[in-house]
C-alpha cells in the first residue's frame, strides 16, 4: 500500500473509531431511555407509577390536563406554571387540535410532536428543583412564538 | 396599494382580505406580463438578425448556428445570454439569476435578524416575519444554491469535458424559464408556511395561519421541480454522452463527478415530494390525502424529508467539486487522492437517502425509527471526513499556496464545514437531539455550512471568472479581501451565537423569544448585519469595476484555450451580428 493510502487509512480509522464510540453510546442511551422517546401512545409501555398528563396543542395554546386540573399557556394569558414533583415520573400524552406542534422542555430532554389525529407519549422524570421553560419548536403559524411557558418543579406537598 | 400583509390585521374579515389579495396578485402579474412582452420584443428583434446571419451560412435552424459558432467558447456576461441558448449562455443565466436571488433572500434574512432586536415582535409583525422566514429558506435553497450549482455546471463543463456537441440548448432554455417562473411565483405568493409545507398548516388559507396564497406557492414549487428535473437530465446527458472521446469516466475532472452525483440525487429523490405536492394541491379543494381521518399528516412530512435531506446535500455537493478544482489551481499540484475524492462524494449520494428520518426523530414514529436513523447519521460522516481529509492533505502536501481572495474563501469554507459537520455529529445523538431539535443549534449547524461553503465558494468562483464575465475587467483586490474578511467574521459570529443559544434551548423560527435569550440573539443580529455589509462591499466592487474600461485579457483559470480544440482564442464569431442588432457599439 502506498504511503498516501496509509495516511488516508489511518485518518479514516481514527474518524471511524470516534464515530463507533458515539454510535454505541447513542444506541446505549436509546436502549436505556425508550420511554423518553416520543412514540405512539401505548398504555402497555407507560412506566409504572407515572402520572399521565394529557397535553393538547392548538393554535396557539398548550393545555396540560392532570386529572381534573387544567393548566394552559398562550400569548393572551396563562394559568401559572405547570407544577411537577421532583423525582416523580410523568408521562405526556401529546396531541393536537389543528396543526403540527412540537412540545420541547430542553432542560429535561423532552420533545414530542403534537400531531392532529395521532397521540404521542413521552415519559420523563424531573431531577432538578426549580423553574424551567417549555416551548413550541415546530412552526405553527402567526403566534407560534407565544406557545411557551414554565414548569415549576417542587418537592411535592401541595400537588 | 399596500404590499405588506401587515395591513390584513386591520381588515375586518377574511373575505375582504381575499379580494384585496387577488387584486394585488393581478396587478403584480400584469406588471410581469408587460415586462415579459417587452423582453420578448427585444429578443425577437435580435433573433431576426441572427437568423439572417444563419441563413447566409446555410443553416435552417438559427439556434444550431449559434451553438455551432459559440461552442465551448468563453462568454462575456451581457443581455445576449438570455437570447442565445448555447450551454455557456444557459450557465451564465443560472449564475446571475442565482446571485440575484441570493441578494433578495439575503435581504429577507437581514430583515429577520434586525426584527429580533426586541424579545417581542415590535419591529415587524409576526406575519411578515413568517413570510421572510419561508421566502429566505426556499429561495436560498432552490433558487440560489441550486441555481449557481446548475450555472457552474452548464458554464464550466463544456470546457472541462471538451464537449463534442451542444445540442439541447432549447430544452435547457425551457427548463431555465420554468424554474425562474416557479421562483418568481413563490415570491409573489408571499406564503408563510415555511419550506416544510406541513399540511394542516399550509392548508390554512388565512394570513393568521400560514398565508393566503399557499396554493400558488405549491404550484410554484412544482414548477421549480419540473425545471430542475429537466435541467438535471440534460446535464447528465451532456456529461455521459457528449464528453470528448478521449476522456474516460475514470479521468473526468472531480467537478464533473460532483455534478453527476448531485444530479442523480435530484432525479432520484424529488419524485416523492413532487407527488406529495400534487396531493397537497388536491387537498386544498377536497381534503382526501393528508388531512382525511384515515391518514396522518406525518405522511406528508415523510414524503417531504425523503427529498428534504438530499436537497441539503445537493446544495453543497457541487461546491465540494469546485473546492477540489480551486485548490488545484492555487497550489499548482494535483489533488491528493483522485479516487477517494470520487468515493467520498459517491457514498454521500447513497447515504443521503438513508438518513432523512433524523429530521423526524421526535415526531412519534417510534424507537426503532430513532435507532435506525441515528446510527446511519453517524455513518454518513465518513464520506464527508474523506473529502475534508483530501482537501487538507492536498493543501498540506502543496509546495506553495497562493492566498488570493478565492483561496481564502475556500479555506474558510473548509473550516466552516468542519465546524458545521461536528455540530451535525452532535445532533445525531438522540439524547442531544431531544434538546436541540427545533432550536437555533440546527440553524447554526447548517448556516456554518451554507454560508461558509455554498456562499463562499460561489464567491470564489465568481471572482475567478470575473475577467471573462466582464470582458477583461479586474475587480479591486483590496475590496475583495475586505469582502472575504467581513463575510467570514460575520458568518462565524452569527452561526456561533446561534449554536450557543440553541445549546441552551433557544427555539428557531420564532418572531419573539424569552428575554433571557437576548444576548445570543443580539450577537447573531450583529453577525447577520455584518454578512449583509460584506455582500454590499462585493456589489460595490463589481459595480465600480464593471464601469471601468477593460484592462486585461478575458482568460480565466477554469477555461483554458487548449482544452477546446475548436476554439480560437480571441475570435468572437457573433460579434458582427450582435453589433448589428445592438446598433453598433
Amino acid at each position: 500500500m502506498s504511503p498516501k493510502g496509509k495516511t488516508e487509512l489511518m485518518w479514516l480509522l481514527g474518524v471511524s473509531a470516534i464515530l463507533v464510540v458515539s454510535a454505541v453510546a447513542n444506541i446505549a442511551f436509546i436502549d436505556g431511555h425508550t420511554a423518553n422517546i416520543a412514540q405512539p401512545t401505548d398504555l402497555q409501555t407507560v412506566p409504572a407509577n407515572s402520572t399521565i398528563i394529557n397535553v393538547t396543542g392548538s393554535q396557539w395554546v398548550w393545555e396540560f390536563q392532570i386529572g381534573n386540573q387544567t393548566y394552559f399557556n398562550s400569548g393572551n394569558g396563562h394559568s401559572g406554571a405547570l407544577p411537577l414533583v421532583l423525582n416523580h415520573t410523568y408521562t405526556f400524552e401529546v396531541t393536537s387540535k389543528d396543526v403540527i406542534h412540537d412540545l420541547s422542555i430542553p432542560e429535561f430532554g423532552v420533545q414530542s410532536y403534537a400531531v392532529p389525529g395521532h397521540e404521542n407519549q413521552v415519559s420523563f422524570k424531573p431531577t432538578k428543583l426549580g423553574y424551567y421553560y417549555f416551548e413550541c419548536v415546530e412552526y405553527c403559524g402567526f403566534e407560534h412564538y407565544e406557545m411557551r411557558g414554565y414548569i415549576d418543579v417542587t418537592n411535592g406537598g401541595a400537588s | 396599494m399596500s404590499f405588506l400583509p401587515v395591513s390584513y390585521q386591520a381588515l375586518p374579515g377574511v373575505v375582504a382580505g381575499a379580494t384585496h389579495y387577488v387584486l394585488e396578485v393581478m396587478i403584480i402579474l400584469t406588471i410581469l406580463g408587460v415586462l415579459t412582452f417587452y423582453i420578448y420584443y427585444l429578443i425577437s428583434s435580435r433573433k431576426e438578425a441572427v437568423e439572417e446571419a444563419a441563413g447566409k451560412e446555410g443553416y435552417t435552424d438559427s439556434s444550431e448556428y449559434v451553438r455551432d459558432k459559440m461552442y465551448g467558447r468563453k462568454r462575456k456576461a451581457d443581455f445576449s445570454m438570455f437570447i442565445y441558448d448555447d450551454a455557456k449562455s444557459i450557465g451564465l443565466r443560472y449564475i446571475f439569476t442565482g446571485i440575484a436571488f441570493l441578494f433578495l433572500a439575503g435581504s429577507f434574512g437581514v430583515m429577520m435578524r434586525v426584527s429580533l432586536v426586541d424579545p417581542n415582535p415590535v419591529v415587524i409583525s409576526p406575519v411578515l416575519y413568517d413570510i421572510f422566514l419561508t421566502q429566505h429558506a426556499t429561495l436560498m435553497i432552490y433558487m440560489f444554491a441550486l441555481g449557481v450549482g446548475f450555472g457552474f455546471a452548464y458554464y464550466l463543463l463544456p470546457s472541462y469535458l471538451r464537449l463534442k456537441k451542444d445540442n439541447m440548448g432549447t430544452l435547457s432554455s425551457v427548463a431555465y424559464w420554468i424554474w425562474l417562473l416557479g421562483g418568481a411565483l413563490f415570491v409573489v405568493s408571499r406564503s408563510s408556511m415555511r419550506w416544510y409545507m406541513y399540511p394542516p398548516l399550509s392548508l390554512q388559507l388565512t394570513p393568521y395561519g400560514a398565508g393566503m396564497a399557499n396554493w400558488l406557492a405549491v404550484i410554484a414549487m412544482e414548477l421549480i421541480f419540473i425545471g430542475i428535473t429537466m435541467a438535471s437530465i440534460i446535464v447528465l446527458k451532456i456529461i455521459f454522452l457528449d464528453r470528448a472521446d478521449d476522456m474516460p469516466l475514470s479521468k473526468m475532472p472531480i467537478f464533473a463527478w460532483s455534478i453527476v452525483f448531485t444530479l442523480i440525487m435530484v432525479v432520484s429523490s424529488d419524485p416523492p415530494l413532487m407527488v406529495g405536492l400534487g396531493m397537497l394541491f388536491y387537498d386544498f379543494f377536497n381534503p382526501v390525502f393528508f388531512t382525511a381521518s384515515s391518514n396522518t399528516v406525518l405522511n406528508f412530512a415523510i414524503l417531504f424529508w425523503f427529498w428534504g435531506h438530499p436537497i441539503v446535500y445537493i446544495a453543497v455537493l457541487p461546491f465540494f467539486g469546485l473546492i477540489y478544482e480551486i485548490i488545484q489551481k492555487f497550489t499548482g499540484g494535483k489533488v491528493y487522492s483522485y479516487s477517494s475524492a470520487i468515493i467520498g462524494m459517491g457514498t454521500l449520494l447513497i447515504f443521503s437517502e438513508l438518513v432523512w428520518g433524523h429530521h423526524l426523530l421526535n415526531s412519534g414514529l417510534g424507537v426503532d425509527w430513532v435507532l435506525f436513523f441515528t446510527t446511519t447519521s453517524f455513518v454518513v460522516v465518513i464520506p464527508s471526513a474523506i473529502s475534508v481529509f483530501n482537501w487538507i492533505a492536498t493543501l498540506w502536501t502543496a509546495d506553495r499556496i497562493r492566498l488570493s481572495t478565492p483561496m481564502l474563501f475556500v479555506i474558510n469554507a473548509i473550516f466552516d464545514f468542519i465546524l458545521g459537520g461536528i455540530e451535525g455529529v452532535m445532533l445525531a445523538n438522540d439524547s442531544f437531539n431531544e434538546i436541540a431539535h427545533g432550536t437555533y443549534f440546527v440553524t447554526g449547524h447548517f448556516h456554518f455550512i451554507f454560508v461558509g461553503m455554498t456562499l463562499g465558494v460561489t464567491m470564489a468562483v465568481f471572482y475567478m471568472l470575473y475577467p471573462t464575465f466582464s470582458g477583461g475587467r479586474v475587480y479591486n483586490e483590496r475590496l475583495a479581501k475586505w469582502h472575504f474578511y467581513i463575510t467570514a467574521f460575520g458568518s462565524f459570529l452569527m452561526s456561533f451565537s446561534w449554536s450557543v443559544g440553541g445549546f441552551l434551548g433557544m427555539p428557531r423560527a420564532v418572531a419573539g423569544y424569552f428575554p433571557f435569550f437576548q444576548p445570543y440573539q443580539d450577537s447573531a443580529i450583529i453577525g447577520g448585519v455584518i454578512i449583509g455589509i460584506g455582500q454590499l462591499v462585493f456589489l460595490y466592487n463589481i459595480a465600480t469595476s464593471w464601469l471601468k474600461k477593460p484592462v486585461t485579457d478575458t482568460n480565466n483559470a477554469f477555461e483554458t484555450v487548449e482544452d477546446i480544440p475548436a476554439a480560437v482564442s480571441e475570435a468572437e464569431p457573433l460579434a458582427k451580428d450582435t453589433q448589428a442588432v445592438n446598433g453598433g457599439e
